[in-house]
């Protein structure tokens, strides 16, 4: 009892508690780190101007010209860091875990620790960055985290972090500000040399013809972003800028914001599987505890006979017996949360499941509010029942309650009426009647093993579908070697060679709004087979030139065939174009469609990543380029990701397993109870152990046949639902491997198996003379 | 000719350091065909002997022979051949499996016994043919021990154990499955040994064994034993 009570209360306060603890240690590290509510991107980049019109804007609390660019580290391709500046630092800015507090006249570097620990590198060195063909160095003073870089990510295709290659660094404006100065110079020098300057003059010519106005210009170009804290609705920003500014701006809220995202993203999905799993654990440890404080106080109904008999009143009996079930409660919660508190630490702690995902200075362990009264209903209703259960033994005089237990009176079933009832074995109609009469151990046996089934299809399942996610994202969409982004608007003729280089297929991805809502306009070009373009059923689309495509997420807002209306950020154009089909998104909520249907209808893009079969080595920096991935590390990422999933699943699998052998034990060994005269009656007739140990052991094995046929459906059902309170996340498609089926039923079969074989054990000791005693 | 032997037979229950002597060193015989009554007071060892002649339970010393086999060495599974084959019991509270119905009750020893007879002959010789299919509950405490005899003599046994098997029930009803049962025995040619302390029974056995405090008093062979309508109940 108090090892159910234990599990019942540590899985369901566990699994709440993780996702609680998502939510409240990423919202305090937010806001410790002042991370920005709205991001606003230009192409054209930000002026001071810009920027103080914006902070001029009435519900904005504070605003920043910022900058993060993914720079490589020189002299190893494979490593790369987002480097930032957040120019008032009272937006975007970052914790101090040790070293220098942060200087904006400074010209050091404050790393990423977690990169800095993996990379070898401590306080006080120096690292270097190229930067389109330029060097940025400078001394390490500082090791910090921070709220823009809490889920730290090369780009939108990467779902994990890997701090071995890939970490993030601020620099303060003042630092930046040299460096674009170094930059405009040597581009000053550079022409003055073509044309016939010696390198001295140049260098002189240079200094003199490089102007505050030309630095602030350059300067503006390279601030693509403001971030701003604000409560404004986004309508309403989104309205205020284009006031201020006279544009149309794309206006990224923080719900959009990869971090932010897949924080919340994380605790949604906590909340789901802990709304269901545990939530479904928790009540069948409630069900079974139930039957069992019922059939404790049958067990001890002489024992109360005698207490009455003995002259104790009703209410000291029921006292001690209520206070029993409190007890049980009680000593089961404390342990359950416990066990609640090592499971939460065990995903959400820095050495934990979580601690590869999110990079965070504090971890804690929150509780959901609604976890309490939870705990205490379920103290108060195992009291309330043994309080019952007692009071209904003690109904009636003295010698009612010394009589023995007496099973109900059989009556005729349903099933005795069909025609085959009749011709069926001594041993399976015993076991159906035994069935009949005792409907609740029935009942509840079914729900145990249904439970234990739905616990495995479920983790196993999701484990299933997200790995057959990744494999269709390996092999079903990516059929390239490296992916190489380029650097934003950077002029379509100056693409066209690399693309002719690298001989590539390329993407174009932009925000835009349909009716308010952001999504991202996806223009793809793969004649050459780099990557697919999938529909839902996980098959390869042969883009048409005369329509869209919806992502399956999008799907609900036209069918195909109807019209949708969108305009990108920063335009002021509005696009009527024709739904063609659906796709399955990997990971952006988008619309897609052919280079050549954007040609024709107008739209201005440029290309964001070529996609090409050429290893990431072979390809030379260039300053078109601002990163490379290759597609096996971006999978090795994922592949992360899979083992935080394991680690869920392994619990699950564990909890389903315990949970089986504790509920069908506890019903095993009700049955056996309950049945033992007619076991000893068996016995005594001349049935050997073994046949009587095989007519237990049958009851079990139908019993799980009928739950695993009903248990796979529910488990399927379940995970089905899990699965859409899931898709706002992700399009997976539910995919179910044989291994699953197999693990599943075998693992139940497997618990039951054995389960019935301990119980059927024990009647090798059945004491037939004992036994015999009793009176019915 | 004897079917049942017992050598110097004890059984012993230890509680601690307590040591309670249910039988101590019993001998007796007895022959096939006979109707042995063995009576005595409540903790006088009686049922204690039933238990071990039907292999419910092994002596702690001496041997028991039944048909010229020593049960008293035998493994659980060889008992349990033994009491499906060698005997047959009656119990003074019935012991029918409450979820089979009454022909299931009487028909289940066919699943052990190799030379069970009909289960609706034994059925309607009890005279409840017209309750094949009622369950245990559904009868009255004579109906289910008329049932009960007809199951102890489906598995075709070589000897009858009965224990109190009126004790039960009401004088009137006690009379008639008496009756029932000795007439059923003969007319199968049954050993039946029933334990009672109801003196009126003892008078219609072959043999009566008295035992007290774990001993056997007298071995008394009765040669005219009264019908059941003789005794005055």
């Amino acid at each position: 009892m108090i090892i159910m009570m234990t599990l019942g209360i540590g899985i369901f306060l566990g699994f709440n508690m993780e996702w609680k603890t998502i939510e409240y240690d990423t919202s305090r590290f937010f806001s410790d780190t002042k991370y920005a509510d709205f991001r606003l991107y230009s192409e054209s980049g930000f002026t001071k101007e810009d920027l103080e019109k914006i902070a001029s804007i009435d519900g904005v609390d504070a605003a920043t010209r910022y900058l993060s660019i993914n720079l490589e580290l020189k002299g190893d391709s494979k490593k790369a860091l987002a480097l930032d500046v957040s120019e008032n630092f009272t937006v975007s800015a970052f914790t101090l875990m040790s070293g220098e507090e942060y200087d904006e006249n400074g010209d050091e570097i404050w790393l990423s620790d977690k990169f800095a620990d993996l990379n070898g590198i401590s306080v006080g060195d120096t690292i270097t960055l190229e930067f389109q063909g330029m060097d940025i160095s400078g001394k390490v003073v500082g090791l910090i985290k921070s709220g823009e870089h809490m889920i730290c990510l090369a780009d939108s295709n990467q779902v994990m972090p890997d701090y071995n290659t890939f970490g993030f660094a601020y620099i303060s404006p003042a630092k930046l500000n040299a460096i674009i100065r170094e930059k405009a110079l040597g581009n000053i020098e550079s022409e003055l040399l073509k044309a016939g300057f010696t390198a001295e003059a140049a260098k002189e010519r240079a200094e003199q013809m490089l102007t505050d106005e030309m630095l602030e210009q350059s300067e503006s170009k390279v601030f693509l972003q403001i971030n701003l804290l604000s409560d404004l609705e986004k309508a309403k920003l989104e309205e205020a800028v284009k006031e201020k500014l006279g544009k149309t701006l794309m206006v990224v809220s923080k719900d959009d914001h990869v971090v932010y995202k897949g924080a919340t993203g994380e605790a949604t999905e906590g909340k789901t599987m802990g709304s269901i799993l545990p939530v479904l654990f928790l009540a069948i440890a409630i069900l079974t505890m139930v039957t069992t404080m019922h059939r404790i106080a049958t067990k001890e109904k002489t024992q109360i006979g005698i207490l009455k008999a003995l002259g104790f009143k009703n209410r000291k009996i029921l006292l001690h017996y209520s206070f029993y079930g409190l007890f049980i409660g009680i000593v089961g919660s404390a342990l359950g949360s416990v066990l609640g508190y090592f499971v939460c630490r065990a995903v959400m702690s820095e050495n934990g499941m979580m601690g590869t995902y999110f990079d965070m200075p504090d971890w804690s362990a929150a509780t959901p509010a609604f976890c309490y009264p939870v705990i205490f209903a379920t103290i108060i209703l195992l009291a309330l029942i043994s309080f019952l259960s007692v009071r209904a033994q003690l109904k009636g005089r003295a010698a009612d309650a010394l009589r023995p237990y007496t099973p109900k009176k059989m009556k005729k079933s349903i099933l005795e009426k069909l025609p085959f009832f009749g011709k069926m074995s001594f041993a399976t109609k015993w076991n159906v009647r035994d069935l009949m009469r005792h409907k609740n151990r029935f009942f509840m046996t079914l729900v145990g093993i249904i439970g234990c089934m739905i616990l495995l299809v479920g983790g196993l399942g999701m484990r299933d579908t997200m790995s057959g996610f990744l494999d269709l994202l390996d092999n079903g969409v990516s059929h390239y070697t490296t992916k190489v982004n380029i650097v934003e608007n950077t002029e379509r003729d100056k693409v066209d060679q690399l693309l002719k280089d690298l001989d590539g297929d390329w993407e174009s991805y932009s925000g835009i709004s349909i009716d308010g809502y952001t999504a991202t306009l996806d223009i793809v070009h793969n004649d050459k087979g780099r990557f697919s373009v999938i529909d839902e059923d996980n098959k390869e689309i042969d883009l048409r030139d005369d329509g869209v495509y919806l992502c399956l997420r999008l799907s609900g807002r036209a069918k195909i065939g109807e019209y949708i209306e969108f305009s990108p950020y920063g335009g002021e154009e509005t696009y009527r174009v024709k739904v063609v089909g659906y796709n399955r998104s990997i990971m952006t909520e988008s619309v897609t469609m052919t280079d050549n249907y954007a040609d024709e209808l107008g739209i201005s893009y440029s290309v964001s990543a070529i996609y090409t079969d050429k290893d990431s080595s072979e390809i030379p920096s260039s300053e078109l380029i601002s990163g490379k991935q290759d597609k096996k590390q971006l999978m090795d990422s994922f592949q992360s990701f899979i083992s935080i999933m394991d680690g869920m699943v392994f619990i699950l699998i564990i909890a389903a397993v315990v949970l089986g052998i504790v509920v069908l034990y506890n019903l095993g060994v009700m049955s056996y109870v309950e049945r033992s005269r007619e076991l000893a009656t068996l016995k005594v007739l001349g049935f050997r152990s073994k046949k009587i140990g095989q007519l237990l052991i049958s009851q079990n094995i139908w019993l799980t046949v009928i739950g695993v046929i009903l248990g796979l459906p529910a488990g399927l059902g379940t995970l089905y639902w899990m699965l859409t309170a899931l898709a706002s996340e992700y399009e997976m498609k539910l995919m179910l491997g044989p291994l699953t089926y197999s693990v599943s039923i075998i693992l139940t079969f497997g618990v039951s198996l054995l389960v019935g074989w301990s119980v059927a054990r024990k009647n090798k000791k059945i004491d037939m003379v004992e036994a015999l005693k009793n009176a019915e | 000719m004897a079917i049942v032997r017992f050598d110097n037979v004890s059984r012993i229950y230890k509680s601690g350091d307590h040591e309670l002597r249910a039988l101590d060193k019993v001998s007796f015989t007895l022959d096939e065909g006979k109707f042995v009554v063995i009576l005595g007071p409540s903790g006088a060892g009686k049922s204690t002997l039933l238990n071990l002649l039907g292999g419910l339970d092994s002596p702690d010393e001496g041997t028991i022979t039944v048909s010229g086999t020593d049960i008293s060495e035998l493994s659980d599974n060889e008992l349990a051949d033994y009491r499906a084959s060698t005997v047959g019991f009656v119990f003074q509270f019935y012991n029918l499996i409450p979820t089979l119905t009454v022909y299931e009750n009487v028909k289940l020893v066919s699943e052990i016994s190799k030379n069970a007879l009909s289960a609706k002959e034994m059925i309607d010789k009890v005279g409840l043919l017209d309750h094949l299919n009622n369950f245990p509950s559904e009868l009255s405490g004579g109906e289910q021990q008329r049932i009960s005899i007809a199951r102890a003599l489906c598995k075709n046994p070589k000897i009858l154990l009965c224990d109190e098997p009126t004790g039960a029930l009401d004088s009137k009803t006690g009379v008639m499955v008496l009756k029932l049962l000795l007439d059923m025995a003969k007319n199968y040619g049954k050993t039946i040994v029933i334990v009672t302390h109801n003196q009126n029974i003892a008078k219609m056995a072959d043999v009566v064994i008295r035992v007290k405090n774990g001993k056997i008093r007298e071995v008394i062979e009765q040669e005219k034993p009264l019908s059941a309508d003789e005794v005055e109940w």
